[in-house]
């Protein structure tokens, strides 16, 4: 394709062209469909690696949890973050079995939702299975998953690196509840309340710990576009939760290749540095 | 989408033929139009006020009058009770079913919007409509949702009119220009809606609840599978249709949502709506040189 040249003849040539083939009669294709989520811009970044968007692709999972696991304990309350990690694990399983479907080898531009409720946690994945251009479809278990945009996605493989899968951890910790005394002694006081940050503490290094397991079970070097998050539960006000993930990455070429950015700078005026307040 | 209606109102022909033009695109994507060789020539519009008839029909109090009573010719999946006879209150019995008359009347809204929106861009003797806008409001709280397309009717520059409908797309300005140079042309925006109901039966309410362990006689974590296999469904349904109207075309820039309503533990509505652009390819796979990156200095 010739660069994009607006304000010459080529633009206008390529939609008269386009809009021509419209109105010719066998124009309808005999291909299969392909359903994508991406921006023109994303797969336009896909196609100059020679890859390209096959299908729209979901997996759900919602997992059950126990009623009054959240309010009273100690430690982590294990069943929640079970129900997180196995309802991350089956939705993750499912969308790479739609994608094994559609002929994909990896999924790009992936929305996660999570909703934590005290009685269960729901997990939605919706992105776009890619392959490169024409190739056959691979087993499932090899299918990456991946919430890193196409133009990232190619960016990591210009730099040669390949994304292997989404790695999670979540950890959910009672935050110990102060004893009467502690309470009255600190109510007039500006005071860390360590039995929180603790909690989060334990929660932060049981999550990062298991997100740091899933991407050395997929064989990664490591994961990039980590997402924290973290804080209160606002249905257990002494409970903190801590979710990390990212995408595994690993060396896919012998080195790495610098990608060589150029420096641009704009020409436009900025805003004018002078602040009437100072003259006083 | 179906053929247009003839039924332009009077005011909105005599509008047209004033001779100047209105649209509804920003000066950016107007400047960018012009240099595709696209004249704005009008922008267009078409509502429709849809009544929901049937919404309440399985609302709260439609529970319980037969485990069948949803199905209506649409997908429907049933969950026997495993427990035996408990209670007159217990839930034996549960039920996802698609709720077609919700999709019927949606579709009928939708379409009636859009083809009424084309006849105004036929009108003006336009090739095709960019940048549209779709918008639902409800008018009230009688189960009235008002639809309205809008989008700026173009012609193709020194080109004769033609008879085919317009082709119309989300898209204007510099990311339709993108389109065209990736060899795709615009054919249609296409949408679909797809609409489930879910009965729980004893076990989703019970899981749902945080109870499930008790009766199942173990404690832990389980799927609650009624609730994902019909949030699965809602989505499938929903894709199904839209590659229904793709006849080998492509959707880009697909939007998927998914809204849910509680009525009561596992007892949800859920619908999923997927809309995007219709395009085909007019030229062989082409792509462009790997973009070089920048770095910005301020």
């Amino acid at each position: 394709m010739s660069a994009i040249r607006p304000g010459d003849a080529h633009l206008r040539d390529e939609v008269r062209r386009a809009l021509a083939f419209l109105e010719t009669p066998s124009s309808a294709p005999a291909t299969a469909a392909m359903t994508s989520d991406l921006s023109i811009d994303e797969e336009l970044n896909l196609h100059s690696i020679s890859w390209e968007p096959v299908e729209l692709v979901s997996g759900i999972s919602l997992f059950s949890i126990p009623y009054g696991y959240w309010n009273w304990g100690q430690g982590e309350i294990v069943a929640a973050s079970e129900a997180h990690s196995q309802a991350f694990a089956t939705a993750t399983s499912r969308i790479q079995s739609e994608t094994a479907k559609a002929g994909g080898h990896g999924v790009v531009g992936m929305h996660i939702e999570r909703a934590i409720h005290p009685t269960h946690v729901e997990i939605s994945l919706v992105g776009t299975a890619v392959r490169p251009v024409g190739a056959a479809a691979i087993n499932g278990t090899h299918i990456f998953t991946s919430d890193l945009s196409a133009r990232d996605f190619t960016v990591l493989m210009v730099a040669g690196w390949e994304p292997l899968g989404l790695a999670t951890g979540a950890s959910f910790v009672f935050a110990p509840r102060r004893s009467m005394g502690a309470v009255i002694q600190q109510q007039s006081q500006n005071v860390e309340l360590t039995n929180f940050t603790e909690a989060m503490y334990s929660a932060r290094e049981a999550a990062m710990e298991r997100m740091q397991r899933d991407a050395l079970a997929m064989k990664g070097t490591g994961v990039v576009d980590v997402k924290v998050l973290e804080g209160p539960m606002h249905f257990a006000s002494h409970a903190v939760g801590f979710v990390a993930l990212g995408t595994v990455v690993r060396l896919a070429k012998a080195t790495h290749q610098p990608i060589k950015p150029i420096t641009v700078v704009s020409l436009n005026d900025l805003a004018v540095g002078f602040d009437a307040q100072t003259l006083g | 989408m179906d053929e247009p209606p003839r039924d332009l109102p009077e005011a909105a022909q005599r509008r047209f033929a004033q001779g100047a033009f209105s649209s509804g695109l920003s000066v950016s994507d107007f400047a960018a139009c012009l240099e595709m060789g696209l004249e704005p020539v009008g922008l267009v519009q078409g509502f429709c006020a849809m009544h929901w008839g049937a919404f309440t029909r399985t609302g709260v109090m439609g529970r319980g009058v037969t485990p069948f009573a949803g199905a209506q010719g649409g997908w429907v999946r049933n969950y026997q009770c495993p427990h035996g006879m408990v209670s007159a209150e217990h839930r034996a019995w549960g039920q996802n079913y698609e709720q077609t008359w919700i999709e019927d009347a949606w579709r009928e809204g939708f379409n009636s919007a859009y083809v009424r929106m084309m006849e105004e861009a036929q009108e003006l003797g336009a090739h095709g409509v960019v940048g549209v806008i779709d918008t639902e409001n409800p008018l009230s709280d009688t189960g009235v949702m008002e639809f309205h397309l809008r989008g700026t009717a173009v012609k193709l520059l020194d080109a004769p009119s033609t008879a085919q409908t317009p082709w119309s797309t989300f898209l204007a300005g510099q990311r339709l220009a993108k389109v065209f140079e990736a060899g795709y042309a615009p054919v249609s925006i296409v949408t679909s809606v797809a609409s489930i109901r879910v009965w729980a039966y004893c076990v989703t309410e019970y899981l749902m609840e945080g109870t499930g362990g008790a009766w199942a006689g173990a404690v832990g974590t389980f799927e609650v599978d009624q609730i994902v296999n019909a949030q699965t469904k809602v989505r499938d349904l929903a894709r199904a249709r839209v590659r229904a109207t793709l006849h080998g075309d492509s959707l880009h820039g697909a939007n998927m949502s998914v809204s849910q309503r509680e009525y009561a533990k596992g007892d949800l509505e859920l619908q999923s709506r997927l809309s995007g652009n219709r395009v085909r390819r007019f030229k062989d796979f082409d792509p462009l040189p790997v973009a070089q990156p920048t770095v910005r200095l301020s």
